[in-house]
């Protein structure tokens, strides 16, 4: 199967990220860039997918020269071709237009190949703005079905089957190739990079692919703009409880909860 | 501040980082209270590649320098020492054969160790410690093949090595000088583990007795020559302490971590107790002592890989490492008060931990033999 | 803001087994306020294959029904689904479409949007009118940070948090129209197989009076069964965080969080939760918050009215007899 995973690069989820005091800009200072968690999940439901029933993988991301790395920590663990996609022109594009930007992209790499991909895999959604539209669209601008949610995923003969999760269990649902998947956490956690598999990753070329190789690309305006950045109204910490034993402790809280009404 | 290493090797140590931190650190607690040997941490380090750091290139190993290899290490200690010492000792039970091992026995070690499987060095007898020569176990010469008989001790990786360095005496009346080294596959008739030892620190690592009942092994296990034994052993642990300084800086490092990290935190008379400049000197201290050992160990390394002699600088590494690393927890228990007394808190594992960096791999005091001898040389 | 000639707010009503789910009732509410501005109506789309119960129960709420039966729709399928919300958006000419910020609500605004080149706002917690401009607050990184967003396209799409919006008070129901939509075999690409039901358990926690939440800290399923008997004992509902839901103490129906459901009881007891921001952003308008973790540092108690420092296999049982005690008296 000829797989394509779309990835964003985003600022360390496991940070609990702020305002800069008195302003309305984001602080990233020190926060590192990470591959989307959904995304390394889509990855590794690739790779999996590829070493089973043979294949290639590649792996692609919209975004400015730094987001090379983040195809590079693909490289490591279970791509094995990355391109970047970076123009001035794309910058600010919003889910609706990287997913034209993509759907341009894929056709330029199938001619290049001389092969289309049969599979599209990209993360539920992004950690740092978990909107969650990037597949759907992208699979409405290239004409194609989509599955979201994916947990699990087999080939079947005219296409896939993928395990849906649902708020009460699961769905078994299939399509025709090629199609979109979005994939949510499966059972299983990403591979760590091998030590040789990184230093492989690091000596392998990863073109860049701008506007002008796309042809006529245009991602438009975004349809939503953002008018005001802020943080939620902080609660007020209460008291703490220490007694000498966790029963006194326990005592007093509930004496505390009495005395505010709540039994 | 830490070792100078490639760009390629920051990358690596991104990654060992990362793997440390969600795999190892938090984990190892538990395990350090049961003793239990963590296969699973252990079965995803092999995964990842982390145990043949050390296997030559030509062999199917890396091609890292070493001082590239001990900041990768480094990280495994500062999360686990026990992990580390693991990893180590696996690199110390192939020295021997990499020093002086046939063509065919090193692609044979260096291959279990690309599959996944780790080396054990015995040498040390319930007999003889400090001082080798003082081996009761006999290899007898018998056709085609040599013959063990014999008990060794203290053993780490005893109970989990694919295969062992064995010392054994050929004859018995040369000293140190009938003493010759043997290739021992696990699962060879005659071979068994014995008492495993419930120790202090490391609990991560498994330490324990290796026993050989007429264990027949081919004649072409032989590693070198007969009664070049000692020789190999000692060559074997001149490269291995620099490795074991490298691990002994790991837990400093840790140490000093938790003590910065807890004592801003900690509010004592109204600020963080570290606003006081009695701790905060506590601190330099630590840290010049810290990035002397880390630079010693990465001098000694340097040494070996421009083949320059090391036998000195390697003992120097050792000795001095494992020495500031139970000064520097220590240190950090007292900076954190009661609770660094406390098992609940990370502190007291380091001490646990670092002491046995001054007995195992030559004691201290064999170091310092060495260095002396080194340094003075005969009159 | 100009809505020129579109009037009526579509809202994608999703049902679960014939019955309408409550985030979409609860996205009528906005919807309301926005047909306030636009001087049209609020329309419910309700898609399946029988809408009795679900026109019915939206028909009170709104100012009509859509009802779009066809057993093309009969296993949820949203490529048919997409199909009809697409075909009322065309007929109707809403100025906004809202649905809620369900898997299908997002997949069918994203598909939307993509076809008819939308703006479109997803996971919306609040709807603000300021001057001229219609502005949506959407949490962002994991909910440390929100912004006020305004949609440039007319019709805007919109998801809205569950939990987020109250239910409109019923009143006199609506007329409910029957409209069809022909989906044309080559559109449906997805077929569902079989649909499985792993949790048969109804859990509501977004409207629940109290949740009591076990966390990693409870480390174990049984010691997990504390956290059930306090829920139990004070009539509340079962909550967890992410880990204990790997761990599978617990389905994930109890997730409290940004991927579970946004909650507000009037009491809320956290026992061996940390406090990641993920958590917290989930369970922060709650009224009273009790929390017990014996990392003093936990950063739960920075959010928490009584925090109390302590092991809660220790604290638990002894808060349990307490609570019996008092009831008792």
């Amino acid at each position: 199967m000829e797989i394509l995973v779309c990835l964003k690069q985003v600022p360390d989820d496991s940070v609990e990220i702020r305002l800069k005091p008195g302003t309305e800009e984001v602080n990233l200072d020190g926060v590192a860039n990470v591959v989307n968690a959904f995304d390394t999940y889509a990855l590794e439901m690739a790779a999996r997918l590829k070493e089973a029933v043979g294949g290639s993988v590649t792996a692609v991301t919209v975004g400015p020269e730094g987001a090379k790395d983040a195809v590079k920590t693909c490289l490591a663990v279970g791509a094995n071709q990355g391109y970047l996609i970076s123009d001035p022109a794309f910058e600010g594009a919003d889910t609706l237009g990287r997913s034209k930007i993509l759907a341009a992209a894929i056709k330029r790499l199938e001619t290049e190949a001389g092969k289309p991909f049969d599979l599209i895999f990209c993360g539920r959604e992004a950690t740092d703005r978990a909107t969650g539209q990037l597949g759907p669209q992208l699979a409405e601008t290239l004409g194609v079905g989509v599955i979201t949610d994916l947990v699990d995923i087999e080939q079947t003969a005219g296409g896939i089957c993928a395990k849906q999760e649902t708020e009460e269990g699961y769905r078994r649902v299939e399509a025709a190739t090629p199609c979109v998947v979005t994939v949510n956490k499966p059972a299983y956690d990403p591979r760590y990079p091998t030590i040789k598999n990184k230093m492989a990753a690091r000596k392998m070329p990863i073109p860049v692919l701008s506007a002008a190789e796309l042809g006529q690309v245009d991602p438009g305006q975004p349809g939503v703009h953002v008018v005001k950045v802020y943080e939620p109204a902080k609660r007020q910490a209460g008291v703490k409880i220490k007694e000498e034993t966790c029963a006194d402790s326990a005592i007093k809280a509930v004496g505390m909860m009495a005395e505010a009404k709540l039994l | 501040m830490a070792y100078l290493i490639s760009e390629e090797a920051q990358e690596l140590l991104g990654a060992v980082k990362d793997f440390c931190e969600k795999e190892v650190k938090e984990q190892c607690k538990e395990y350090d209270r049961t003793g239990e040997w963590p296969k699973e941490i252990y079965d995803k380090a092999i995964e990842m590649q982390l145990h043949m750091l050390e296997v030559p290139e030509e062999y199917g190993g890396m091609g890292l320098s070493r001082v590239d290899v001990a900041a990768l290490f480094e990280e495994m200690a500062k999360a686990d020492a026990g992990f580390a010492t693991t990893i180590s000792a696996s690199g110390l039970g192939t020295k021997p054969v990499l020093i002086a091992g046939s063509e065919e026995l090193k692609k044979r070690a260096c291959q279990i160790i690309v599959d996944g499987g780790f080396g054990a060095f015995c040498l040390t007898e319930p007999g003889a410690g400090s001082d080798a020569s003082a081996g009761k176990t006999v290899a007898v010469k018998d056709g085609d093949s040599y013959v063990l008989n014999g008990r060794k001790c203290f053993i780490t990786n005893g109970g989990v090595a694919s295969f062992y360095c064995v010392t054994a005496m050929t004859d018995k009346s040369a000293g140190v000088k009938g003493i010759s080294m043997f290739f021992v596959e696990a699962g060879t008739p005659g071979l068994s583990t014995g008492h495993e030892e419930d120790k202090m620190g490391i609990r991560t690592s498994n330490t324990c007795d290796v026993v050989f009942e007429d264990c027949r092994i081919p004649a072409s296990n032989l590693i070198g020559a007969e009664g070049k034994g000692f020789s190999i052993a000692m060559k074997t642990l001149d490269q291995a302490r620099t490795w074991m300084g490298c691990i002994a800086t790991g837990i400093a490092q840790r140490a000093m971590e938790e003590a910065i990290a807890y004592t801003k935190e900690r509010v004592q008379f109204g600020k963080p107790v570290l606003k006081n400049q009695a701790l905060q000197f506590k601190v330099a201290d630590m840290a010049i002592k810290i990035e002397t050992a880390r630079q010693m160990v990465a001098h000694s390394l340097t040494r070996m890989d421009q083949g320059l002699t090391y036998s000195k600088e390697s003992a120097i590494a050792k000795c001095y490492a494992s020495d500031i690393a139970m000064e520097v927890a220590s240190e950090a228990i007292q900076m954190f008060g009661g609770y660094g007394y406390s098992r609940e808190y990370p502190v007291e594992k380091l001490l646990r931990d670092a002491k046995i960096f001054q007995i195992f791999e030559g004691t201290n005091e064999v170091q310092r033999i060495v260095v002396a001898n080194n340094t003075i040389g005969r009159f | 803001m100009d809505w020129g000639n579109r009037k009526d707010i579509l809202v994608f009503l999703e049902q679960k087994e014939g019955k309408a789910v409550n985030v979409g009732l609860e996205a009528l509410t906005p919807a309301r306020t926005l047909a306030g501005l636009t001087g049209g109506r609020v329309l419910a789309l309700v898609v399946g294959t029988d809408n009795a119960a679900a026109a019915e129960k939206a028909a009170v709420c709104c100012d009509g029904v859509l009802s779009v039966e066809g057993s093309a729709f009969g296993d949820g399928c949203a490529d048919a689904l997409t199909c009809a919300l697409e075909a009322m958006v065309n007929k109707y000419v809403p100025a906004a479409v809202l649905a809620g910020n369900t898997p299908l609500g997002r997949e069918l605004t994203a598909r939307l949007s993509a076809r008819l080149c939308l703006g479109s706002v997803q996971d919306a917690t609040a709807l603000k009118i300021e001057g001229d401009q219609v502005l949506w607050t959407v949490p962002v990184y994991g909910g440390t940070v929100l912004n006020d967003v305004a949609a440039d396209t007319l019709p805007m799409a919109v998801t809205v948090r569950s939990g987020a919006f109250s239910k409109p008070e019923a009143s006199v129901a609506a007329a409910v129209t029957a409209e069809t939509v022909e989906v044309p075999a080559d559109a449906v690409k997805a077929r569902v197989l079989e649909a499985v039901k792993e949790i048969s358990e109804a859990v509501n926690l977004e409207e629940a009076k109290v949740i009591v939440t076990g966390g990693r800290g409870m480390g174990s399923k049984e010691n997990f069964a504390l956290v059930e008997e306090l829920a139990q004992l004070l009539g509340g509902v079962v909550g967890a965080t992410r880990p204990a839901i790997e761990e599978a103490w617990v389905s994930r129906a109890h997730q409290v969080g940004q991927s579970g459901k946004i909650v507000a009881p009037a009491l809320y007891i956290a026992c061996g939760v940390s406090g990641a921001t993920q958590h917290v952003s989930g369970m922060s308008g709650s009224g009273y918050v009790v929390a017990i973790n014996k990392d003093e540092d936990a950063p739960i108690f920075d959010v928490a009215d009584v925090g109390i420092i302590g092991d809660a296999m220790q604290v638990l049982p002894v808060m349990i007899e307490e609570i019996r005690k008092r009831k008792a008296e």
